[in-house]
């Protein structure tokens, strides 16, 4: 097996799973609204890690990786745009 | 000597077809993000406005057993990652080994969901058609709505969990039973990329159903 993508893969996992250790530590500290934020960050950049290595989105072409981001375009038009709605009612 | 048809007849190589395959799982996840995405709108909608019935709801949750099964779910992400690896430059035992690894995984996620079901059909909490929802404390209503969105998440994420592992098994007999290396591989990799994505999936309702504040 490729080593190095391996070992990559490993360290992926041990981030994730301190990641996970840091949000659930985090929501027993009283931080008010920034709860929510601090949680919606840490899952951001645990789902950037799982589609950058074991999705390898890091080595795939433009193309593939446009499709990915597509996906994330229209989620964002669809939070954003009933949220601009619900929160300035 | 490669089987013939691992080789579609509409790609000019081996390196074009992967390419192919990977936009177009890329293309239906895509679609999939779209659907959660709809339900995690309709959520943080109704979280906006009955905010302390859902931080009450959520206390209902388990945290520990939520937890425990989030360090399943990224280790199954592991081990199906390493089964594509494998399925590229290991041994087939190697691929089986790993696959196997990822559906034991992936059940006992489903296993440990299943605790919890259970634990809230105790409570009462669970507001499907003919039982009954019975929480005692202020705004009810309210949050009953929360174990709607709980329950709606969760059981679409499991539904789609049980496909994943179904696949697993699938792809466990055919390379069991030989299948060429290059079909097998392709197989492997758009399964890793949709179990990868239910896990992404995951990352989100944890945080989102069970640690409200």
């Amino acid at each position: 097996m490729e080593k190095q993508t391996v070992r990559s893969f490993v360290f992926v996992y041990l981030a994730l799973i301190g990641l996970l250790a840091l949000t659930v530590g985090s929501s027993f500290l009283e931080l008010g609204r920034l709860n929510v934020f601090v949680n919606l960050a840490i899952a951001a950049i645990k789902a950037g890690l799982v589609a950058a290595f074991f999705m390898e989105l890091r080595a795939a072409q433009a193309v593939v990786r446009l499709a990915a981001l597509a996906g994330l375009f229209w989620l964002a038009l669809l939070l954003g745009l009933s949220l601009a709605d619900f929160l300035t009612r | 000597m490669p089987d013939s048809r691992a080789l579609r007849a509409q790609f000019d190589d081996l390196g074009q077809q992967r390419e192919a395959a990977a936009l177009g799982m890329w293309v239906l996840l895509a679609t999939e993000v779209l659907f959660f995405g709809a339900l995690f709108t309709g959520y943080t909608v109704y979280r906006l406005a009955f905010h302390d019935a859902f931080v009450a709801g959520s206390g209902h949750l388990n945290v520990v057993l939520g937890t425990a099964n989030t360090a399943v779910l990224i280790t199954s992400s592991l081990t199906m990652a390493l089964a594509d690896v494998a399925s590229r430059s290991g041994s087939r035992r190697a691929v089986i080994g790993f696959l196997a690894a990822t559906a034991v995984l992936g059940s006992a996620f489903l296993a440990i969901k299943g605790l919890e079901y259970a634990q809230e059909y105790r409570e009462g909490l669970v507001p499907l058609n003919s039982l009954v929802f019975s929480y005692s404390g202020p705004d009810a209503e309210r949050v009953q709505m929360f174990f709607n969105f709980y329950f709606a998440m969760t059981g679409w994420h499991s539904l789609h969990l049980l496909i994943g592992i179904g696949l697993l098994i699938v792809f466990i007999v055919l390379a069991w039973r030989g299948r060429d290396r290059v079909r097998l591989e392709g197989n492997v990799r758009a399964g890793a990329l949709y179990w990868h994505f239910v896990d992404i999936v995951w990352l989100f309702l944890f945080p989102v159903l069970y640690l409200v504040r």
